[in-house]
């Protein structure tokens, strides 16, 4: 097996002089999904904005495509292609749905016709502010602007949180494509379901610390739901 | 004299602001021996604040002054050696100033050329037991005991070049506009006086703040509403060279005649040669003035101070009366005990850049001038002779 | 119409539109980075002393323009990276770095061409008929110029792909740092706009103002009382504050004085803090 695309190693940090992650080691390769499960507030979400740049790590190295990513700012990290659709507030409220997809690129409509095509619910509300939407609504217009990124890693931070099972579905649908043609995907989920659906590996976090990592098909419902729930 | 000196030395401990042996010293002023030799002029002039842009022509003026008496004997025989502070400092600050000066220095006389509000706070610290000269126009009544006064009054700013110019322009009307605080209250109710007795009318009246982001768009509306035919204007500074810019903006320069209070030549150069049209100016003295003391003065000022020498103006100009002033004064009483100088001011002649002035219940009759400014600079076009200061200090 | 009441309407106008224009830089840092720029009007005066330089080098006065953006570009940069940027998220640092920069740069100005005043010429002596009123051109102008500069930067802010991102930028920061718009270089040409904008209105303004060191604490008070009033959320609550205080300070000296002016507007900004502190249009 060739070098992994995405790997971090030793992964330690928090807001402040708190600490809320430690040493968490993962790797992610092309074409492969990796899920980081575990119960609300083991540090999951912090995990995510550590490795995105968000937070400076206390300790670790990230490694993104050969290149360490230490020093890098957020948005340096997604022109090397990682890109991010954050679990709180996944869009700008004050823009149209519109705006929303077009910030950064023109209105390129072959990049989202399957896309909305799949979620007609945002064609039709294209000129609403994104503020006026419910948040499964706001998860879904985040996940196609996620999705239709050409970035060959995609982070996202609980994608199906208040998304009809339905459109679930398609979510998943899309992240297979998206395997297929060669993208690494670490995806923070709390449906374990949908996590199962598309994980290659699973990482299960407890407090901030990983205490359970390796292949998705070695490991068995029940033993991660445990991990889940209180 | 035990009674005095105690909230000193209790201000002494409490400030820390004196030096260490000042209170201990402090007795021998008491006596007020005087060491014969060198002979200690302290001086206020704004080195800091709004003001400080006089600071320097101050400073050097009063530096050509003295140095001309050193070259001529000093003072009764003693050397006059100069000890600057900051007048443009708050008062609180000046007060304390005065008190080190008083107290550990053992200054001889203050001169001073600042407002009046320091004015007040070195008056108020000196309590007239050391000798005070103050220099630079202002709003008059300023009688305490041993306090002589050399500035400009309102009386003789105003009275001559009311009455000239009512007559001259026949102007029949009248708007006054100054900054809000003693000097143009003052200098307006004389001006009313003069007007009405000139049988002219006052058809606006208004102050703004002073120290305030004034603008003056609403006051030239008003003005041009009211179309009097001479503006009486006591603002100070900024102010005035902003007002007279946007009247003249307004194009009001070519139908209204204006009389400004506070302008010399540094606040003539701020308004600009496009704005003093119709412009005129009443002092005791501009650098235009042909005397031939004047020109000796200048021609003295410039050699000393050389080709970077601050500009001539009426403040700055007025220390070098109020040094001689100080010369005339010691020399006459024979020292400096204060009621020997009080008995010396009374008909006492000193020199001032343009002639002699003579002092009179601690105030000074002296010639004014009327000036119409060209461009940025200032006309002499009238030049009224020995006029009375109205003051009646004892 | 009466031209005394014309001539009246027309100093509101200029007032308030070139209140706008001073303000306006101050709003634009303040709403994307929330730095409140305590050396605005530094920046304000930086500009009116570039139109007197250009004038003692016997240049036509357009040529304080590029020399004021020229000059404001190169201290906004360095003072975005030296002291700005080191401090954002620590609001109350900044305002104390900010405060000192202020004095450093009166400072400095005052070491060059001292504390005196110095004065620009009118570019334009003239004046206009306006419906019976004389106006005096320049002044008309600058009105005509502010409002265009404000309407122009609104239109730019709202179509504009930069201005997009700048209300990304405002409404979510971390958000607009992973959709991969570049928030550092963003902040930092903000700030630099900012600065350029206040030393522009500084050039316009040098020929109606008395040019000193101390011209920029003016300005600073007053857009203070604009963000009191109008809110710190957007373009809208920076025009309609700026109405507000400029308008009504000059109304209320138009029909009394100076000092009932500046006395209304006190007392608006203090009931607006009291009973409505996040202004007419708040942050959303």
């Amino acid at each position: 097996m060739s070098a992994p695309l995405f790997s971090f190693a030793g992964v330690t940090g928090g807001y402040g002089a708190t600490t809320v992650v430690r040493a968490v080691d993962g790797e992610v390769a092309a074409g492969e999904a990796c899920c980081v499960l575990g119960r609300n507030g083991v540090g999951k979400t912090t995990l995510m904005r550590l490795l995105t740049g968000h937070l400076p790590l206390q300790s670790g190295a990230v490694t993104f495509g050969g290149r360490p990513m230490d020093g890098l700012a957020p948005d340096e990290r997604h022109g090397l292609g990682l890109i991010y659709c954050p679990q709180d507030r996944p869009v700008f409220d004050n823009l149209s749905v519109r705006e929303n997809l077009t910030l950064m690129a023109s209105a390129d409509a072959d990049r989202y016709a399957p896309l909305l095509a799949a979620f007609p619910i945002l064609e039709d509300r294209m000129a609403q502010s994104a503020g006026t939407l419910s948040g499964g609504e706001r998860k879904i217009l985040s996940f196609v602007r996620g999705a239709a990124e050409t970035g060959r890693l995609l982070l996202l931070d609980e994608p199906s949180e208040g998304v009809q099972q339905e459109n679930v579905e398609r979510m998943a649908a899309f992240l297979h494509e998206a395997k297929a043609a060669g993208r690494a995907l670490l995806i923070v989920e709390q449906n374990l379901a949908f996590a199962l659906e598309i994980a290659d590996r699973v990482i299960v976090m407890d407090h901030g610390e990983v205490v359970l990592a390796g292949n998705a098909a070695d490991m068995t419902e029940a033993t991660l739901a445990a991990h889940m729930h209180v | 004299m035990q009674k005095i000196y105690k909230p000193i030395s209790r201000r002494h401990f409490v400030a820390g602001a004196l030096g260490s042996g000042a209170a201990v010293a402090a007795p021998a002023i008491l006596t007020g021996a005087q060491a014969a030799g060198e002979l200690k002029m302290a001086t206020f002039y704004a080195l800091s604040g709004p003001g400080s842009l006089f600071g320097p022509t101050q400073t050097a003026v009063t530096k050509l002054a003295v140095d001309e008496i050193n070259a001529g004997g000093g003072i009764g025989g003693r050397k006059v050696t100069v000890i600057p502070s900051d007048g443009g400092a708050p008062p609180a600050e000046a007060a304390k100033a005065a008190i080190r000066l008083m107290l550990r220095d053992k200054v001889d006389i203050v001169v001073g050329s600042h407002d009046s509000a320091v004015r007040e706070a070195i008056v108020a610290a000196l309590k007239g037991r050391v000798p005070y000269v103050y220099t630079p126009l202002y709003e008059g009544g300023e009688c305490n005991p041993n306090v002589f006064v050399t500035a400009d009054t309102p009386q003789q700013q105003v009275q001559p070049s009311i009455t000239w110019l009512a007559k001259t322009l026949g102007a029949k009307s009248y708007y006054l506009i100054g900054n809000d605080y003693v000097w143009p209250r003052k200098t307006n109710e004389q001006a009313k006086k003069y007007i009405a007795a000139a049988g002219g009318k006052v058809v606006g009246e208004e102050y703004v703040p002073l120290g305030a982001p004034n603008k003056f768009e609403d006051a030239v509306t008003r003005i041009k509403a009211k179309k009097p035919d001479l503006v009486v204007i006591t603002l100070v500074g900024g102010d005035n060279i902003n007002f007279n810019r946007t009247f003249a903006g307004f194009g009001l320069d070519k139908s209204i005649k204006r009389i400004s209070y506070l302008l010399e030549e540094q606040t003539l150069a701020g308004i600009g040669d496009k704005s003093s049209n119709g412009l005129y100016s009443a002092m005791s003295y501009f650098e235009n003035e042909k005397s031939e003391a004047n020109a000796k003065f200048k021609a003295a000022y410039r050699k000393a101070a050389g080709a970077k020498a601050p500009p001539l103006a009426m403040i700055g100009v007025d220390t070098y009366g109020g040094v001689n002033c100080a010369k005339a004064l010691i020399e006459k009483a024979g020292g400096t005990d204060a009621a020997k100088l009080m008995a010396a001011a009374s008909n006492l002649n000193y020199r001032t850049p343009t002639g002699t002035g003579v002092m009179t219940n601690r105030h000074v009759v002296k010639d004014m001038y009327l000036a119409e400014c060209k461009g940025t600079s200032f006309d002499i076009v009238e030049t009224f002779k020995a006029v009375a200061h109205g003051q009646t200090c004892s | 119409m009466d031209p005394i009441l014309t001539t009246n309407i027309l100093n509101v106008v200029y007032e308030v539109s070139t209140l706008a224009v001073v303000v306006l830089g101050l709003a634009v840092v303040f709403g994307l980075l929330g730095v409140m720029n305590l050396a605005h009007g530094e920046f304000v005066m930086i500009g009116a002393y570039c139109a007197f330089f250009v004038q003692t080098q016997n240049l036509p006065f357009l040529a304080a323009v590029p020399v004021a953006l020229l000059v404001c570009i190169v201290l906004g940069l360095a003072v975005e990276r030296i002291l700005v940027r080191p401090l954002y998220a620590r609001p109350f640092d900044t305002l104390l770095a900010t405060w000192g920069l202020s004095m450093l740069l009166r400072e400095g100005v005052e070491a060059v061409y001292g504390r005196g005043f110095k004065s620009v010429a009118v570019p334009l002596t003239d004046s206009i008929d306006v419906l019976g009123a004389d106006y005096p051109s320049y002044r008309l102008l600058l009105a005509a110029v502010s409002i265009a500069l404000v309407a122009g930067l609104v239109w730019w802010f709202v179509r504009s792909a930069t201005g997009r991102r700048i209300r990304a930028v405002v409404n979510n920061p971390e958000l607009a740092g992973s959709v991969g718009i570049p928030v550092t270089a963003l902040a930092r040409n903000t700030f630099v706009f900012g600065c350029c904008l206040a030393a522009l209105s500084g050039v316009l303004l040098a020929p109606l103002m008395p040019v000193q060191p101390m011209l920029g604490l003016d300005f600073i008070l007053k857009s203070f009382f604009v963000l009191v009033v109008g809110g710190l959320g957007s373009l809208v609550g920076l025009i309609s504050g700026s109405g507000v205080i400029g308008g009504v300070e000059s109304i209320v000296s138009a029909f009394f004085d100076r000092t009932y002016g500046y006395t209304t507007v006190l007392i608006i900004a203090i009931l607006f803090l009291w009973l409505r502190p996040n202004g007419l249009f708040p942050r959303t």
